[in-house]
């Protein structure tokens, strides 16, 4: 499974002052046109600093939020273009720092609660989840509440839902965001078992050395737009640099020069 | 919409709720364990305190009096009628210091003798502030009317008549036609509802914040939004949860007051009540059942609509508290006398129910009203839920930070500069400036005339401006502060003018439909008028509603919706809310138009300015037409009495083309700066 977007853009409204000194409400484009494909056996990291649209990006992509231009569609094993958005939300697991569970339920109640929601029958759902719980040795505690487990426990629970449905794209937003190493290494190690897998992986994070270990392929984005997309060695290669973080930099800044003299130009 | 997801979500969100202790508390302790303890408690409570009273003994003295032993006598006769008790007072010096006693609290009451149209003439002194001091005075008074009685019985025996004949030519009593349930139906339709409707409100208001608010700020609300779900499909799920959460806390409430009134009916402690036949109540006790169904879900889609705007558990809490208090206003409905069930109350959300609920105790079934009741509350809950449905897939409510906020209870360091108003802030400052207007403002006329006048639209002015100051609004945006065009101001006066034409028009034409709107408030003002100078009147009546009122209507009212609506919406809604503001019906219908128009103007040329003047010369124009009626008229008599056929067409004509007029210009000018 592959995903397509094209033209995607979102805005919201700020206030600007005009240069005669009146103000007004403008578009102010936090995604500003932007392509993304997403391939089968890949994971694809999108990076770039705070506030240049990764975020809502992602949102968009997993179909959290209306795109206000252009389009997600996803086309799957066999070739079928699916652009229904419900359809499209079957297809996706989708994680981030804001995906929280539920403290009053069981993992395995989650678990099973999400499985009706994808219509799967019993049977099918008591196995995967049984199977999800053996995967990510969750048998310790998987009929607590998950108020009740410790971070690690949590952040592991919090993947197991996005297993239920076996989806065959995977959307992370900053996964790993303020977790100790054994966690984030579990994180880590999920995802590349997944791509290995043949799914098809998308992921955010600030990490740069996570991201030169992990991607096969990143696209920077500042300011809403993607400034750079390429695999990170050809991407330290263009830049002449020998780790992605100072790659980062360089391209950022780049990035930030350019729009400035197309401010001047305007 | 899938029923079989919606159920999943229900399964989940009852599972998430039924495991809160707090649900747990209010749904079933509260209604179990607190009635029966209220009940109890005030019975005990009234209980001891009627015995404490009769059987206490009072401390009374008497003053002045011809013959103190006979009016012990007295006093001691007849106190066992009443079961009272007495000890009274003889100063032991054998001088009357009574006051000194009363005031030190030493006897509770006494009676003064005196001598008035050659006859006895009693005072009773006691001290007003004191429960036993008047109980005491209470039963002096009792002793006195017997007393009284039979002295004049003995008055009468003396002329050689017969006393019961003389004092009661005539007799009388009560004989109550309704039966023992009616009775009891009467004091239980007075209670039952409140309590009902409080009931099911604090059941579906917990649940309902928890499941809003509560997701949003567990952050489980886009966990949620990642699974394969509609709105509506989610929307109603929660709906579904609250609603029976709140019609279980409903039906607990109501096993537990009928528990009581069994317990109450059994053990006699009603009196005249007992020997009522239960089952006659079983209709009207299903008909409840019905009504408690219907307004669970009713409660719970006004709960949620509440709530969704909130980001976080408190914010929800504030949100709520209105409808707290309207439902409660709203439920005491049925203990108002004046209040009858007829077609139009009936469509009245909280008001309908509470009164179905009286009507029916007392026996009084009408079908369509039943329907009608049950059919709205249906109805307005339908709606609720596909308007959140709406509003819930609105991203702002989800991701953006909400414009519905209240900035006041943020702290002022906290807040970036150039702010604008969100809903809360402006239903908050709003809801104030009523307060000044209903209250302040009426009695700052009574006491200083005209001058309160000025007085209440200084405050108008000065309670926006506090606040949008406090808020840090970004100024000159939000109240419009920029320079006006001359152009501008010469298309705003023709617009105006010709608006004012066809008001005058429509309000000849409302007057003339309903004769009983103008004779509304217009006489207040002008007998202030009356005496009054002339630029005190300008200053009052014109210059000082053109600025201040301006400034809240078309600055912060209208510079907030702009956020908020799209351009028309907020033109619309702001010339609603500014012709309501004048809490007149027939002002409403003048003024919408004329206040639309303003908006308009000020929305096209962001120029308060411009509106300011034209408020002016608005209010200058009636005070003049109200000051110069009599010279008018005897100048121009075509003004008086009734308009004919072409005056209406010569008006409407006039009105529309200086209407015209002045927009074309005010679009005309704008397009050509833009070209340039």
């Amino acid at each position: 499974m592959r995903i397509e977007a094209r033209a995607l853009c979102k805005s919201f409204t700020r206030l600007v002052n005009d240069k005669d000194k009146k103000s007004r409400k403008e578009e102010f484009f936090a995604v500003d046109h932007v392509d993304i494909d997403a391939h089968e056996g890949e994971i694809l990291g999108v990076l770039g600093p705070n506030g240049a649209g990764k975020t809502t990006l992602l949102r968009m992509l997993g179909n959290l939020l209306e795109p206000g231009e252009g389009f997600v569609h996803i086309i799957d094993d066999k070739g079928e273009r699916i652009t229904d958005p419900i359809r499209i939300k079957s297809c996706i697991g989708y994680l981030s720092g804001n995906t929280r569970l539920y403290g009053r339920l069981s993992a395995r109640e989650m678990m099973r609660t999400i499985s009706e929601i994808y219509g799967m029958d019993e049977e099918s759902a008591a196995a995967r989840i049984d199977q999800i719980v053996e995967v990510l040795k969750m048998q310790d505690f998987v009929d607590n509440r998950i108020e009740r487990l410790s971070t690690g426990q949590t952040q592991r629970a919090n993947i197991a839902r996005c297993l239920v449905h076996s989806p065959g794209i995977y959307i992370f937003d900053e996964p790993t965001l303020g977790l100790d190493i054994l966690s984030s290494e579990s994180i880590v190690n999920f995802m590349k078992s997944e791509k290995d897998a043949g799914r098809t992986v998308l992921y955010s994070t600030h990490y740069m050395e996570e991201a030169q270990y992990l991607c096969d392929r990143v696209i920077m984005m500042y300011k809403g737009r993607i400034i750079a997309n390429a695999s990170p060695d050809e991407l330290m290669e263009q830049t002449k640099t020998d780790n992605l973080r100072e790659t980062f930099r360089a391209i950022i800044d780049s990035g930030a020069k350019s729009a400035e003299s197309e401010g001047e130009d305007a | 919409m899938r029923k079989k997801v919606i159920f999943s979500l229900y399964k989940k969100e009852m599972l998430d709720i039924l495991r809160d202790k707090k649900t747990i508390l209010m749904m079933i302790v509260i209604p179990l364990i607190l009635y029966p303890l209220i009940f109890a408690g005030s019975m005990f409570l009234a209980s001891s305190m009627l015995k404490a009273s009769t059987s206490k003994s009072y401390m009374i003295g008497f003053e002045n009096l011809a013959d103190e032993q006979a009016m012990v006598d007295a006093f001691n006769r007849f106190k066992d009628e009443h079961d009272y008790s007495f000890i009274y007072y003889r100063p032991e010096s054998g001088k009357d210091d009574e006051e000194e006693q009363l005031k030190q609290g030493n006897i509770d009451a006494y009676l003064i003798e005196s001598v008035s149209d050659n006859k006895p003439y009693y005072e009773i002194a006691y001290l007003a502030s004191e429960t036993d001091s008047q109980t005491a005075s209470g039963m002096i008074k009792d002793i006195l009317q017997d007393i009284q009685k039979d002295a004049t019985k003995e008055k009468i025996k003396e002329l050689g008549l017969e006393p019961e004949a003389v004092l009661k030519p005539i007799d009388y009593t009560y004989r109550d036609l309704s039966s023992k349930e009616e009775n009891a139906g009467y004091v239980v339709g007075m209670i039952v509802p409140f309590l009902l409707i409080t009931s099911i409100l604090m059941g579906a208001l917990y649940p309902a914040i928890d499941a809003t608010a509560g997701e949003k700020e567990r952050g489980t609300l886009e966990t949620l939004l990642t699974l394969p779900v509609k709105n509506l499909e989610l929307i109603v799920a929660k709906f579904m949860a609250t609603s029976t959460v709140a019609v279980g806390a409903a039906f607990l409430n109501l096993i537990s007051m009928a528990l009581m009134g069994f317990y109450m009916v059994s053990a006699g402690n009603m009196g005249s009540s007992s020997g009522i036949d239960l089952a006659s109540f079983i209709p009207a006790l299903i008909v409840t059942l019905l009504c408690v169904f219907t307004f669970a879900m009713f409660a719970s889609a006004v709960c949620l609509s509440a709530c969704i705007f909130a980001r976080s558990f408190k914010e929800a809490q504030n949100f709520t508290t209105p409808v707290m208090l309207v439902f409660m206003v709203g439920g005491m409905a049925g203990m108002l006398p004046q209040l009858s069930l007829d077609p139009v109350t009936a469509m009245i959300p909280v008001v309908n129910i509470a009164m179905l609920i009286t009507e029916i105790f007392k026996f009084h079934f009408e079908l369509s009203q039943i329907a009608v009741v049950l059919l709205s509350n249906l109805a307005y809950t339908a709606v609720a839920v596909v308007i959140m449905g709406r509003l819930f897939s609105s991203e702002n409510i989800l991701f953006g930070d909400a414009t519905v906020s209240l900035r006041l209870l943020e702290n002022r360091s906290h807040m970036k500069e150039k702010q604008i108003p969100g809903m809360g802030d402006l239903v908050l400052v709003f809801a104030a400036l009523i307060i000044i207007v209903l209250f302040g403002g009426g009695l700052l006329v009574l006491r200083f005339g005209l001058w309160g006048l000025v007085a209440e639209q200084l405050l108008i002015f000065a309670v926006t401006a506090a606040y949008a100051w406090y808020i840090k609004t970004d100024m000159k945006v939000v109240f419009h502060l920029h320079r006006p065009r001359i152009t501008a101001m010469i298309a705003g006066i023709l617009a105006w003018a010709g608006m004012y034409l066809l008001v005058q028009l429509l309000a000849n034409l409302v007057v003339g439909l309903f004769p009983d709107l103008s004779q509304e408030n217009a006489q207040v003002l002008t007998s202030l008028w009356e005496d009054s100078p002339m630029w005190l009147m300008v200053l009052s009546s014109a210059l000082m509603p053109a600025v201040c009122e301006e400034f809240a209507f078309r600055g912060f009212m209208l510079g907030s919706f702009e956020f908020k609506f799209k351009p028309a919406v907020a033109v619309i809604l702001t010339g609603l809310f500014f012709a309501a503001f004048h809490m007149s019906l027939l002002q409403f219908i003048t003024i919408a138009p004329l206040g639309i128009l303003l908006s308009y103007i000020v929305w096209k040329e962001r120029s308060i300015f411009i509106t300011m003047l034209l408020h002016f010369l608005n209010n200058l124009t009636s005070l003049l037409l109200e000051q110069y009626q009599e010279e008018l008229t005897k100048k121009l008599p075509f003004l008086e009495g009734e308009l004919d056929v072409t005056g209406v067409l010569i008006f409407l004509f006039a009105g529309v083309v200086l209407l015209g007029a002045g927009l074309l210009l005010m679009h005309a000018k704008k397009k050509e700066s833009v070209a340039a």
